[in-house]
């Protein structure tokens, strides 16, 4: 299965949306240019890159983005390109956010700048975002059409950091309350348009974040029923990030949980290797819903930066690109098992089979880690 | 009763705010602080505005409709082996922060763990022998245990009730609740979900049988997105936005009015759909009713800003969130409220330290395992430590931190709202 274009990654907060957004998006720039967007211009997927440094981002990226935003091409990729690092050669990070797409469109509207940057400063604008909700979030929608249309033509992709589960499900059904509003007319059209992109799986696709607990694992079944069904998004994989690779066996746990054992053992076994075993169940509920698994190994190291973020997105083309048969890769049996999760056949058998072989991938990536950290050190 | 007691006053007044970004367990810790000032004797309401019904999860309630306030069964908590450890939230009510006579007079409070232990395991409806407080060893009369209900905010069937009340006739009622704008406002769109919840708030404040409401708040980017609905909405709904939308130009209209109508005429004429009328008939058709809701709002704004009001910042240690709890504070002191305290979920638990493991009396193979989690339990502990002291270092120093530790679990019962409150710690 291809990937869209452009993939928005959403998931219930805490479940390391950015981390693998930035760890999709450099996985996706090892095969073709690709452009990360921020949405909430905060940029933690681009920080953790380490691309992005200023102390006040927003200030920064609101001149660059009306720097921009002068030149000739009104509704192109006005947002702005924030840094392009040597390092990541093949990757852009933009951010977009609704106020600024709000403020391009009563830019090109009044065609005076004096006084679209005075109404603009004015309580005045207030009234105009509170009078017409869900226009910024359109705007922004319409911006990231332009962006995956733009990503067609030049062969590109564009991963989207959203925000968390239920902000996300509500900016993608602007466009369906909007053709509500207007039931006729250039901005239904406008909305329709907007709302055959998210459809077009070849186009658009969502991501949804999940770690190994209960009620993000609720969360993302939740969120693939009403992104699929209510909204017809395609999902194009689930997520499940910080799967530790099992320190300890079956009998080792069952030593230190004998009768008579000091406790702190077993709960410091537990605490590092509990989350692996509810993540066969996640694997196994995904599965049986349909969603293509991709995970991605804990990583248990002092920071969250770009060679952690290496190592994901290594865990990520692994599962998402699976090498062909016959051509042997490091990782590539963990490839086969997001593949076999997507066929989605007999949950049961499909479930452990996977969960044996992800385990591979993760000790494979947990491997290259102790080696980089030992030729750094 | 110490001083170093870390929720001491966070439970003591008549309404605390847990505000923070999503996913750091804000609707958690809100019932576990709930949680906790119901069973050291207050009636406390908590209401949780998030769409997804987990507190309604946690305290084991329907979560198809949880608009009504219901009463959570406290009894069970008796079987919770270690209950005595829970005084150290229980304590938190200290009738020397307390002005509210009636309070005083009227509420109890545990003072020790002995009184907690009773209370809880006695799980009746009254216990006896109030000791301290302000009468000088004036035994009280028969104290009221406390009580625990939880809802779940449904913003439109509030935003109806809310048009209902102050419509001036039903036909009226009936014209706004039909309006396209209305519609659509009232289902999912920004700011209106904030400011039903601080309906709801108000509602239930001046219930007299609820001595505090807990109120969890929607995941926000901005910590003022909350505090600051009721003037958006006010905004829309003034004459000002009315005379603007209206086309009708009284005087002092400046360039930059219209410029905005430029805006507003040139988006109409984009979707040709008479929008403007809609937002102009839905603006007007609140004309009658801007007063009432003026005044609510300003309540609401009061209410907020009272001395018996604490606000949390809560935040998970994610470089991420602190960075975002630390926008929050900055952002909340702005606007003058002073947070009482940031709260840190979900800290890593304390662990088998090297020197226990080294004396273990287990193989050496799997001896060199657990020094191997130890050393990756230290590599997190590391990430953690350096987040908490980036956030520290952004905060006034008088402002307390508070740890949560990690249950390593979801929080699956009430229960285990009860461990939360009782490891809340100071960092």
């Amino acid at each position: 299965m291809a990937l869209a274009r452009l993939v928005l990654v959403t998931g219930k907060g805490g479940t390391g949306k950015s981390a693998v957004a930035a760890a999709l998006a450099l996985a996706l720039a090892r095969r073709r240019p690709t452009v990360l967007v921020d949405l909430d211009q905060r940029m933690w997927a681009a920080r953790m890159l380490g691309l992005e440094s200023s102390n006040n981002p927003r200030d920064n990226l609101r001149d660059n983005w009306r720097d921009n935003s002068n030149d000739a091409v009104p509704h192109g990729n006005g947002a702005a390109a924030i840094a392009k690092p040597d390092a990541i050669a093949n990757l852009e990070t933009i951010s977009l956010s609704a106020g600024t797409e709000l403020e391009a469109f009563i830019e090109r509207i009044v065609p005076i700048k004096a006084i679209a940057r005075r109404m603009l400063q004015s309580r005045t604008f207030g009234y105009v975002s509170a009078a017409l909700p869900g226009l910024e979030a359109f705007l922004m929608l319409e911006r990231l059409r332009i962006i995956a249309g733009r990503a067609a033509l030049e062969d590109r992709y564009a991963v989207v950091d959203a925000p968390a589960t239920g902000s996300a499900i509500e900016l993608l059904s602007v466009p369906g309350a909007l053709k509500q509003i207007a039931p006729l007319g250039t901005l239904n059209r406008l909305a329709a348009n907007v709302e055959s992109f998210l459809a077009d799986a070849s186009r658009f696709a969502v991501i949804l974040t999940l770690t190994p607990q209960e009620l993000a694992l609720r969360e993302a079944l939740e969120a693939s029923d009403v992104l699929r069904g209510r909204l017809s998004v395609s999902v194009a994989a689930a997520a499940l990030n910080c799967v530790p690779h099992p320190l300890f066996n079956k009998s080792e746990l069952d030593e230190l949980d004998a009768p008579g054992a000091p406790p702190e053992f077993a709960r410091l076994a537990q605490w590092r290797d509990g989350a692996g075993r509810f993540a066969a169940r996640a694997r196994r509920e995904a599965s049986r819903a349909g969603l293509r698994v991709v995970e991605l190994p804990m990583l248990f190291s002092p920071a969250m930066g770009r060679a952690e973020l290496e190592e994901l997105s290594r865990a990520f083309d692994a599962q998402l690109f699976p090498p062909k048969f016959g051509k042997s890769a490091k990782s590539g049996k963990s490839g086969k098992s997001g593949k076999s999760a997507t066929a989605s056949t007999s949950a049961g058998s499909a479930g452990p089979a996977s969960a044996a072989k992800s385990t591979g991938a993760a000790r494979s990536a947990r491997s290259t880690r102790s080696a980089r950290s030992e030729t750094s050190e | 009763m110490t001083a170093a007691d870390p929720s001491h006053g966070l439970l003591a007044g008549r309404l605390l705010v847990c505000l923070g970004p999503g996913g750091v367990g804000k609707t958690t810790v809100s019932a576990a602080l709930a949680l906790g000032a119901a069973m050291a004797g207050r009636r406390v309401d908590v209401m949780t505005v998030d769409p997804a019904p987990r507190l309604l999860d946690a305290l084991g309630l329907d979560p198809v409709d949880a608009a009504e306030a219901r009463e959570v069964p406290l009894d069970g908590l008796a079987d919770v082996a270690d209950v005595r450890d829970l005084a150290g939230l229980f304590n938190s009510v200290d009738s020397s922060t307390v002005q509210d006579a009636s309070y005083v007079d009227e509420a109890s409070y545990v003072d020790d763990a002995s009184n907690a232990v009773e209370l809880a395991a006695a799980g009746r409806a009254r216990a006896d022998g109030g000791r301290g407080g302000t009468a000088g060893g004036r035994r009280r009369p028969a104290r009221r245990a406390g009580r625990l209900r939880a809802l779940r905010l449904d913003p439109k069937r509030t935003f109806d009730a809310i048009v209902a009340r102050h419509a001036p006739s039903p036909a009226a009622a009936d014209a706004i609740m039909q309006n396209r704008i209305y519609r659509n406002l009232s289902q999912a769109l920004a700011g209106v979900g904030d400011y039903m919840a601080m309906e709801r708030l108000l509602e239930l404040s001046e219930e007299p049988a609820t001595d505090l409401v807990v109120l969890d708040t929607p995941p926000a980017r901005e910590a003022l997105d909350f505090l600051d609905a009721p003037r958006r909405l006010l905004d829309l709904l003034n004459s000002r936005a009315v005379t603007l939308l209206g086309g009708g130009m009284r005087r002092g209209f400046s360039v930059v009015d219209l410029a905005a109508r430029a805006v507003l005429s040139a988006f109409d004429r984009l979707t040709g759909l008479h929008l403007l009328g809609d937002v102009q008939a839905f603006v007007r058709s609140f004309d009658g009713m801007y007063a009432g809701f003026a005044d609510r709002a300003a309540r609401a704004q009061r209410l907020l800003i009272a001395g018996d009001t604490a606000v949390v910042v809560v935040t998970t240690a994610e470089p991420e969130r602190t960075a975002q709890a630390h926008e929050f504070r900055a952002a909340l002191s702005a606007a003058g409220i002073e947070p009482r305290a940031v709260i840190v979920n979900r800290t890593l638990p304390a662990i088998a330290s090297a020197a226990q493991i080294a004396r273990a009396a287990v193989s050496p193979a799997l001896r060199r395992k657990l020094m191997r989690a130890a050393e990756d339990f230290a590599s997190l502990h590391q990430r953690e430590a350096a987040a908490i002291a980036s956030l520290r270092a952004g905060l006034p120093a008088g402002l307390k931190l508070l740890a949560v530790p990690d249950l390593g679990r979801e929080p699956a019962e009430l229960a285990d709202l009860a461990r939360l409150g009782r490891s809340l710690a100071i960092l």
